[in-house]
């Protein structure tokens, strides 16, 4: 995909697949900064939508993978609250030290994820269905565990200095500490995406799985690590969640399966898998939380929000179709036998 | 012998296909809910729990019909009662939150001839016009016009009311109680709607409060429809660096909420007591259908009650019992 003896040019660049969602981003922006007067360009009003786009981002991306791949994993709605309950009961009910219930979050996230795994590799069922099954069942769980464990839905936890500084900070007063963590998660997936071999296997599978099984990609534990890897990115959201805002409640999670999803799209994957980069993702993560958080700063009544929400999403994904139909469709001419996949 | 045979079995199986729980021996009271793992449900729930106590001991059952999402409330909600009706229930107590989508089939229910009451929400005129034994709860527009008029009372002229489900008929009477309570005593209050993609997201609600205070430096008051969302606005107002100018609110409340209102961080919480309401509506289906006893008094009320700084330490205990 990223062929490093092609020459950079105006058009190489214009056919990347982050172009079309750099160009929705901007455009959105623009918007913003139009209508949102001097606050939203602020610093404060900038922490508004990267405060957003971080926990979502680092939820998102390995959801991209996944989508590059084929699959889905719809089961994170239920994984973010049930990492932050595990965490605030290890911790903040029982009082263990708070590394214990990090742990104790990721093991969660783990599990989770390799059932996910083991279940869509071995039942060959589609992987929404399965994961939309363990979304119901993770939450049931949590549930029924919390009010058997606690007596309640909602469990308080006071991190410790450390734990905060790590997880649950702002920045200069404004900025969550969650942003390195997703500047972080960033450079990783676009490392694996793009300069290991496991990136060329994600592609591959999604472009066509029985080839790329018959090409010798392990695909069955590419699939199952991919889902282990955002069922943990849930968790670690959600833990982050509870020593940041001190507390945990069962339920809190359900709009980043859709908001989830929907940065993958507008960064500029393909819903049907094989097409799409880690730059995009976070570019479209972008673009969704200034769509979602800029409209406050407007002088628009907030009773528009969702229908400028819809239509401003609408924009960026259109804007991003058409250059991707572009860099599909592109043959070089000067050498026709070379084929751009 | 043989018709007498194929009777018995006949009935057995219409019984059984029509109704389970509705036996001889035993009444079922169907009680329509939101998802338990709502903080607030929670507590209704622990009112049915423990009012079940009561029916058991009278031989009779509780079957608790709850919600999934919140995506479609009115007619999911709707669909519960015509699932009450379909499983035999002898009376059934529902929340009215989208009266539009839910009234044709509470009216489904009477003309079965299954008794309803109302609890949580709905009130006492849309109790007497749907012919309902009684409405437990609180009265969501009066409950708005008490936390208006405190928060005029004590200064703050310019309130935003936080509404994460805008349209929910509960909510939008809160908001609007807030704007005419403010208004009797001089001040003003508009709402803020946010769109479904920041529900359960705290950081997009607590951004989103954060940039409306930003916006208008004259807002000196936040209430917030949930006790979760003032979680979320504590941070927003924190971070607009407005603590100590923006005074802030919640109905409903939880231990975080009291912890605030403990450390002065939070003015006040409107309280509809929902262990009450759980507890009220079951035993009161209870005594209607077994003897046929009522309250003569339209609605039960079970709030709005104020929790402040003055009555702080009573419902922390109350809180640490499970009970609020």
């Amino acid at each position: 995909m990223s062929d490093p003896s092609h020459k950079l040019s105006i058009g190489s660049l214009l056919r990347r697949p982050e172009t079309g969602s750099f160009l929705g981003l901007a455009a959105v922006f623009v918007f913003f900064t139009i209508f949102g007067g001097t606050n939203f360009a602020s610093v404060s009003g900038a922490a508004s939508w990267l405060n957003v786009a971080a926990s979502l981002g680092i939820i998102a991306i390995p959801i991209g993978l996944l989508m590059i791949a084929g699959e889905l994993d719809i089961s994170i709605g239920s994984m973010v609250p049930a990492g932050s309950m595990t965490c605030a009961i290890v911790s903040g009910h029982f009082g263990l030290p708070i590394a214990v219930g990090v742990v104790a979050a990721f093991a969660l996230g783990a599990l989770v994820g390799l059932v996910n795994g083991l279940l869509v590799v071995r039942t060959a069922v589609p992987s929404f269905i399965v994961t939309l099954g363990t979304l119901f069942a993770v939450a049931g769980l949590t549930l029924g565990l919390s009010v058997l464990i606690t007596g309640t839905t909602s469990v308080s936890i006071k991190a410790g200095p450390e734990a905060k500084f790590l997880l649950g900070h702002f920045i200069n007063g404004i900025y969550q500490v969650t942003i390195l963590w997703w500047i972080a998660a960033a450079i990783f997936w676009g490392f694996v995406l793009h300069y290991s071999p496991y990136g060329n296997w994600i592609l591959a599978m999604g472009g066509d799985k029985v080839s790329a099984r018959n090409a010798g990609i392990p695909t069955e534990r590419v699939t199952i690590v991919l889902f282990m890897c955002s069922g943990m990115s849930a968790a670690f959201v959600g833990l982050s969640q509870a020593i940041l805002y001190n507390s945990a409640q069962v339920s809190a999670g359900q709009s980043y399966i859709f908001n989830a999803i929907i940065s993958v799209v507008v960064g500029g994957v393909l819903l049907t898998g094989g097409y799409g980069s880690v730059v995009g993702i976070v570019l479209g993560t972008l673009t969704f939380a200034i769509v979602n958080q800029g409209i406050y700063y407007t002088p628009f009544d907030a009773n528009w929000a969702s229908l400028i929400i819809g239509v401003l999403l609408l924009v960026a994904v259109l804007m991003n179709n058409t250059f991707r139909k572009m860099a599909l469709s592109y043959t070089p001419s000067r050498n026709p036998s070379r084929k751009l996949k | 012998m043989k018709s007498k045979v194929m009777k018995a079995v006949l009935l057995a199986s219409v019984m059984a296909f029509g109704a389970t729980a509705a036996t001889a021996e035993g009444k079922m009271i169907a009680v329509v809910g939101g998802k338990s793992d709502d903080a607030f449900f929670a507590k209704v729930k622990k009112g049915i729990d423990d009012a079940t106590l009561v029916v058991t001991a009278h031989g009779g059952t509780v079957n608790y019909l709850q919600l999934q999402t919140y995506d479609n409330l009115g007619g999911d909600a709707a669909n519960l009662v015509r699932t009450a009706i379909s499983q035999g229930a002898s009376i059934i107590a529902v929340p009215d939150w989208v009266p539009d989508a839910q009234d044709e089939a509470i009216k489904a229910a009477q003309a079965a001839g299954i008794p309803v009451i109302l609890y949580n929400a709905g009130g006492a005129d849309k109790a007497r016009e749907l012919g309902a034994i009684n409405y437990i709860g609180n009265e969501e527009y009066t409950a708005g016009l008490a936390a208006g008029a405190y928060f005029a009372t004590h200064g703050m002229k310019n309130v935003i009311c936080v509404n994460t489900v805008p349209g929910a008929q509960n909510l939008e009477d809160r908001c609007k109680g807030v704007a005419d309570g403010a208004a009797k005593e001089g001040g003003v209050s508009n709402q803020l709607p946010l769109p479904a993609s920041s529900f359960g997201d705290p950081t997009a609600v607590a951004e989103a409060i954060k940039a409306t205070l930003l916006k208008d430096t004259t807002i000196n008051g936040a209430v917030t429809v949930s006790a979760a969302d003032a979680n979320s606005a504590a941070t927003g107002i924190e971070q607009a660096g407005l603590t100590g100018k923006v005074a802030l609110a919640s109905f409903d409340m939880d231990g975080a909420g009291l912890d605030r209102i403990k450390a002065g961080t939070q003015l006040f919480a409107v309280d509809q007591q929902p262990w009450l309401q759980g507890f009220l509506a079951v035993s009161m289906a209870d005594a209607y259908i077994n003897y046929g006893l009522a309250i003569s008094n339209t609605p039960v009320l079970t709030g709005p009650g104020i929790v402040d700084s003055a009555n702080i330490d009573a419902t922390l205990a109350g809180a640490g019992a499970g009970y609020r």
